[in-house]
């Protein structure tokens, strides 16, 4: 018995501690400016206002850096999943020398953290004379992303059965084509969460955006939303509302990508 | 499907013989080739040439506008000799370790809280996991503005329940500071603890904790006797991996602390950013960099090694 008021009593504390920090950019977003500076009724939105989304969108390039992160992250995202099946499926299903071995390398490059990384993959930027781009982070995003994709896929594959494959080959079917119409649409709950892991990872990276781009119009939503504080001050009902908008996209995804998600976490570890 | 079966089978009588075999083999080989160019690409160009490229120039002197030159290890000894470097490797450190510790206990309590299936568990789950799916950059703003000195919940709240008489400054305290971005870290990356717990714990057969109860264990020890064996794979996997991403860790100390007050937040990637990209100087970025790798080439042989052990032989 007590052990069920002790499990209700963690349940409720997790949850509060979850729900206070989500409460409190929904609710500054909606106070005005007034409100948050003279510390008036901090704890619910009086006066009432949507006054903050609106200056977003009127008075800030908030939506330019919304479509900014939307190219980046779908186009990223197509272009790791394409690589990153094609990889996975050479190394589940085709012999060829030095498999395993480059198996065990995707690996390792999918753990080397990004805090390492930053600074070669920008000198390299430059020397290649490709910075201050979109096409920059679409060609940067893809070297956390591929090697999670690929590995990710790799689990799928494994376990859909051979003998499809086989039967297909034996009927004169061609690799790329049991690839293309037996593998990838059995294997299509893999490669639809892959994709949504693939999206919320691009749509939340900062560090690359941060600092492989300098053009104001051309940042993402992650770096424009750092960029409103401006040194110790920031109009923190505009945040809050971006940072709502920003968490948005993500919230909806996770939503469809919720069932596919045991799957996906025991397949391939993701960042946390 | 049908496609297929009603192709030409120009290649099946092949099929038959040793020949086709072959033929088979080496269109094979070469077809798995020409599927993993694509990231042999992108990883010797994007990953390996630059990581390459990195180790070479923290061997070297490098500002902006000047060639290169090779210095040996003078980076290395320079920042051994830094008490700012010093300060920097230690707090990551505590860092780390503060917010791995933090996220092992709360993730744990959030799985054996959720493994009785409780009314409404998917739903829970699904909020809980929520600090875990939203941007970072959003994490660490709204952090920030909880701890506002004057106008953040925090303080707001602890001195309306009459616990604090003035604002505690959070983010200016150098001790405070530190802890306050571990909050944020731990808040973020809990979430992922517990539920790859509760995964794990969920694969225990409920005849273990049947027989466990019938012996006359406690809850407690039935969780320490039963679902900490059960999942110590799980949890030793998730440490590791969550260890090697905290080390250098960028974003939530860089929008809550920029590495301050002084160097009291500055880890590894915060610091790197400082030399490298604000300082432009690259030599000893790298070096700043490099020093942290040591740890991370070792936790990332130990993944490898056990998540290869998982892989079913083929």
């Amino acid at each position: 018995m007590s052990g069920r008021v002790l499990r209700w009593l963690a349940v409720g504390i997790l949850l509060l501690l979850v729900a206070v920090p989500l409460y409190w950019i929904v609710v500054t977003s909606l106070k005005t400016g007034r409100q948050i500076l003279m510390s008036q009724a901090i704890y619910i939105a009086s006066p009432f206002t949507l006054e903050n989304y609106r200056y977003l969108f009127e008075e800030t390039r908030f939506a330019l850096w919304l479509r900014n992160s939307a190219v980046t992250a779908v186009a990223s995202t197509i272009v790791s999943l394409a690589i990153g099946a094609a990889g996975a499926y050479a190394l589940t299903r085709l012999r060829f020398a030095g498999r395993r071995v480059f198996g065990a390398l995707v690996l390792i490059t999918y753990l080397v953290p990004p805090g390492l990384m930053f600074i070669p993959l920008y000198r390299t930027l430059i020397q290649i004379g490709y910075t201050n781009s979109l096409g920059t982070l679409i060609l940067a995003y893809p070297t956390f992303l591929v090697p999670f994709v690929t590995w990710l896929l790799m689990g799928f594959f494994r376990s859909i059965p051979r003998e499809l494959e086989e039967a297909a080959l034996v009927d004169g079917a061609t690799r790329l084509q049991t690839l293309w119409r037996i593998v990838l649409p059995l294997a299509a709950p893999g490669l639809l969460a892959a994709g949504l892991f693939c999206f919320t990872l691009s749509w939340n990276e900062f560090l690359y955006a941060l600092i492989f781009i300098a053009d104001d119009s051309l940042r993402t939503l992650p770096v424009g939303l750092s960029e409103f504080v401006v040194s110790d001050f920031a109009f923190w009902g505009q945040l809050m509302a971006a940072a709502a908008l920003a968490s948005l996209p993500v919230v909806l995804v996770y939503i469809y990508l919720h069932k596919y998600m045991v799957g996906g976490l025991t397949a391939g570890a993701v960042k946390g | 499907m049908s496609k297929i079966l009603t192709q030409p089978a120009a290649t099946v009588p092949r099929a038959a013989g040793p020949a086709w075999f072959r033929v088979n083999r080496v269109q094979e080989r070469l077809l798995g080739y020409a599927l993993i160019a694509p990231i042999a690409l992108l990883i010797v160009a994007l990953i390996a040439y630059p990581f390459l490229n990195a180790i070479w120039l923290s061997l070297t002197e490098k500002m902006v506008g000047y060639p290169a030159h090779f210095v040996g290890l003078k980076n290395y000894a320079t920042l051994y000799e830094s008490p700012r470097f010093r300060i920097v490797a230690w707090n990551s450190v505590v860092y780390t370790v503060g917010s791995i510790s933090a996220k092992l206990v709360i993730g744990m309590v959030m799985a054996v809280a959720l493994q009785k299936a409780v009314r409404g568990n998917q739903l829970l789950r699904g909020f809980l996991l929520l600090p875990w799916v939203i941007p970072t950059v959003v994490i660490a703003l709204t952090w920030r503005w909880l701890l506002d000195l004057y106008r953040g919940l925090f303080n707001v709240g602890l001195h309306d329940l009459g616990i604090i008489g003035a604002g505690i400054h959070w983010l200016g305290n150098p001790d405070l500071a530190m802890l306050s971005v571990i909050m944020a870290n731990v808040w973020r990356g809990f979430p992922f603890f517990g539920v790859s717990f509760l995964a794990a714990m969920q694969t225990v057969p409920q005849d273990l904790y049947d027989a466990a109860s019938v012996d006359g264990a406690s809850a407690w020890q039935q969780f320490w006797r039963v679902s900490l064996p059960s999942i110590k794979g799980v949890v030793a996997i998730v440490t590791l991996l969550s260890t090697i991403w905290t080390l250098n860790d960028f974003n939530i100390v860089y929008i809550m602390t920029r590495g301050g007050p002084g160097a009291a937040t500055h880890i590894f990637a915060t610091y790197s950013y400082e030399l490298g990209i604000q300082s432009q100087r690259w030599g000893m970025a790298m070096a700043a960099s490099m020093y942290s790798l040591p740890v991370i080439a070792l936790l990332i042989v130990f993944v490898v090694r056990y998540l290869h052990r998982e892989e079913p032989a083929s």
